[in-house]
């Protein structure tokens, strides 16, 4: 008798279960393009911040290392990187956008996600320092570093040094 | 019925009176878009949730009815999350993690247990419309005292649309005495706490009259 409870119990469980799967695989498939196009539109946006009228395609040819997440061609105008390291706040890796003209000289750097210390490490990601440098440089050791921001500069520099590399690569 | 459905709003309000789905209540209820947008989910899984459980309240063994009103609730917020994700994605960021987190929020499950198991399927949808819409009405509230405190206006924009707001206004007077702290957790509280106590006085002065009446 027991048993045979059991057995119910567990069937029962199990069709509630399937045909809940079965649904969520319905909507998924009804959700799963329109979420793609989205995400795509959104890092489109997010890339325009640095080229406002170009025209972006990923690309592949460069040995791939963690620091770079992905390497855009603007079509006619240059390349983005797409960079990460962890400063100073473990938790949070630092994401910046590294833009090149088409020489493979900087021109700008954006923050995507950062969570440094504010005051300390935020002041490398402020324009007023970031504008001069990270703006026409043509290698990692241009570019400043910020004294007081070691963790932070530290993270940027190697950044900036795999994104000088690929373009060595890719250029 | 409706005495069923009027009965979300005060009486048996789940969050000034029942004191249900609390944390979601207090997180998300910075903002009129948050808390709008929160209701409408919420609404939406209770009013599914109530109907499906109701339908199968007969052939739930006993002893599984918790898992597969689990099963029914998790799958629903799935289906609504993944909607809301890919039509209104504004929506999908500022809910956040609090959106996949309705799965937890003791309302649903708690109307499940306590009505919806009980009850006929036109019933259970009455009770899940009138308890969704007594939580949105709470959220509206509650975040409408916060926006207003800590950023001097009220903004409902387009959930499809983020760039167009359908209703808002900022009173430029209050520019630099507005109060941030009220955006924070802090305001959450005290805001709710505000509310809770309004909608003690009221259900205890019913009360009151109820007796007066009776002794007559």
């Amino acid at each position: 008798m027991v048993v045979k409870k059991m057995i119910i119990s567990v069937l029962f469980l199990a069709f509630v279960s399937a045909v809940a799967g079965a649904a969520i695989t319905f909507f998924n498939d009804m959700t799963a393009p329109t979420i793609a196009i989205n995400a795509e539109r959104e890092e489109q946006a997010t890339l325009r911040k640095m080229f406002p009228d170009g025209e972006f395609a990923e690309i592949g040819g460069y040995t791939e290392c963690e620091e770079v997440l992905a390497v855009y061609e603007v079509k006619g105008q240059g390349y983005i990187v797409k960079g990460t390291a962890v400063g100073y706040n473990s938790s949070t890796p630092i994401i910046v956008l590294v833009g090149f003209d088409q020489n493979g000289v900087t021109t700008g750097m954006l923050p995507l996600q950062q969570q440094e210390t504010s005051g300390y490490g935020s002041r490398c990601f402020e324009t007023d320092f970031s504008v001069p440098a990270y703006t026409g440089k043509s290698s990692a050791e241009e570019v400043d570093m910020l004294s007081g921001a070691t963790r932070t500069s530290d993270a940027l520099r190697r950044i900036m040094e795999a994104s000088f590399r690929v373009m060595e690569e890719v250029k | 019925m409706w005495q069923n459905f009027k009965n979300g709003f005060i009486k048996e309000n789940p969050v000034f009176a029942l004191f249900l789905g609390m944390c979601s209540a207090l997180a998300i209820s910075t903002s009129l878009n948050n808390a709008i947008g929160m209701g409408v989910c919420v609404t939406l899984v209770l009013l599914f949730s109530n109907v499906i459980i109701s339908l199968m309240r007969k052939l739930i063994p006993d002893e599984i009815r918790i898992p597969v009103y689990i099963v029914v609730i998790a799958s629903l917020v799935t289906i609504v999350e993944m909607l809301v994700h890919a039509y209104a994605p504004a929506l999908y960021q500022s809910l956040g993690v609090f959106l996949s987190l309705v799965v937890v929020n003791c309302i649903i499950l708690g109307r499940a247990e306590a009505f919806a198991s009980k009850n006929g399927v036109a019933a259970s949808a009455v009770d899940g419309i009138g308890m969704g819409l007594g939580y949105t009405f709470a959220l509206i509230l509650i975040s409408a005292v916060r926006e207003f405190l800590a950023t001097g206006g009220i903004h409902f924009a387009n959930p499809f649309n983020s760039e167009q707001i359908l209703f808002g206004f900022s009173i430029d007077a209050l520019k630099g005495f507005t109060i941030p702290l009220m955006s924070g957790p802090v305001g959450a509280f005290l805001t709710f706490a505000c509310f809770a106590a309004l909608f003690a006085m009221l259900k205890e002065r019913a009360a009151q009259k109820e007796k007066e009446a009776q002794k007559k």
